[in-house]
């Protein structure tokens, strides 16, 4: 199989369309991992300080 | 054997949120999986693929723009039928998941037209250009970002919710627009060269490959973050009415 990279005179264009794309995927995985983190943790954090005040009234 | 419970709904883990996250926690890595190898092998395909004798080495354009371009339709698509489903049975996870796909639907179309006019450019002579398939695309993203202003916009969350899904609801006619805005008006942009083209104007297949792999690999990276997203949004959610109990001792 030959891979051909050298994009010539349309490189200038090629290779920041390629760039792009790399980098919208990076943001979208980067931001939703970690908005579900973010969450997962608040969640977690308020449940814990709710048994917490449960346990505390009895 | 139990005997079958007779409530259950063979769509039980998309509506009950409790199933919905049992199921979610293996199937996002699972598609995430799916999508790095299919885009490795699309990536492979799309370098070994041969120069076009009009397009030169461009072409390897059309295996990360048409995929964007598909994708950010299919969400929109994704992001109506979620709202209509929220709108009319009021359902939390169908809200959960119309808000979870916009800003990915954003996305793809933001890499759509910018792919677009880094191919236009050197093939057609301009970045942009105001006609039916280019415009259309634009109006698409901005449906996405007036659904994500709408939301962010209203402190209410349900009535910012239900007005964003009308919102969403009405930019649906758009699709139609933009997939046939290339026969109904005159168009720099080509028609199509895949599903639905014309005899004589099918891509051959060293170029089919790896575009057809490529929308498989974007599919399947939309499922996995969109699952994520919906996810994200059932913990906020939680943890909003934990802090609401709080708040009221």
């Amino acid at each position: 199989m030959h891979f051909d990279f050298d994009a010539g005179k349309y490189a200038v264009y090629v290779w920041p369309a390629f760039a792009l794309t790399a980098a919208a995927f990076v943001w979208m995985i980067a931001d939703s991992l970690a908005s579900a983190r973010r969450w997962r943790r608040e969640a977690e954090r308020l449940q814990a300080l709710k048994e917490v005040s449960k346990e505390a009234k009895r | 054997m139990g005997a079958r419970d007779p409530h259950h709904h063979p769509l039980d883990f998309l509506t009950n949120p409790e199933r919905f996250m049992a199921f979610s926690r293996w199937a996002a890595p699972m598609f995430g999986a799916i999508a790095a190898v299919l885009a490795v092998v699309g990536l492979v395909l799309t370098f070994a693929a041969p120069e076009d004798y009009q397009q030169g080495d461009t072409v390897r354009m059309m295996f990360i723009h048409v995929p964007a371009a598909v994708i950010c339709m299919f969400i929109y698509l994704c992001l109506g039928v979620a709202s209509f489903l929220a709108l009319v049975f009021r359902h939390a996870l169908a809200d959960a998941a119309a808000v979870a796909c916009a800003p990915l639907g954003a996305a793809f179309t933001v890499l759509a037209l910018a792919t677009g006019s880094l191919w236009g450019k050197p093939m057609w002579g301009t970045w942009w250009v105001w006609d039916a398939r280019l415009t259309s695309v634009l109006v698409l993203l901005l449906f996405y970002l007036g659904y994500l202003a709408l939301r962010s916009a209203l402190e209410d969350e349900q009535k910012a919710a239900r007005a964003a899904a009308i919102l969403a609801l009405v930019g649906v006619i758009n699709l139609p627009i933009i997939k046939f805005s290339v026969e109904w008006w005159n168009s720099l942009h080509q028609g199509s060269s895949t599903l639905f083209a014309k005899p004589g104007d099918a891509l051959p297949a060293v170029y089919a490959w790896p575009m057809l792999i490529m929308t498989l690999a974007y599919l399947s990276a939309f499922g996995s973050l969109w699952l994520v997203r919906i996810r994200s949004q059932v913990w906020r959610r939680k943890a909003r009415a934990l802090a609401l109990q709080q708040a009221e001792g």
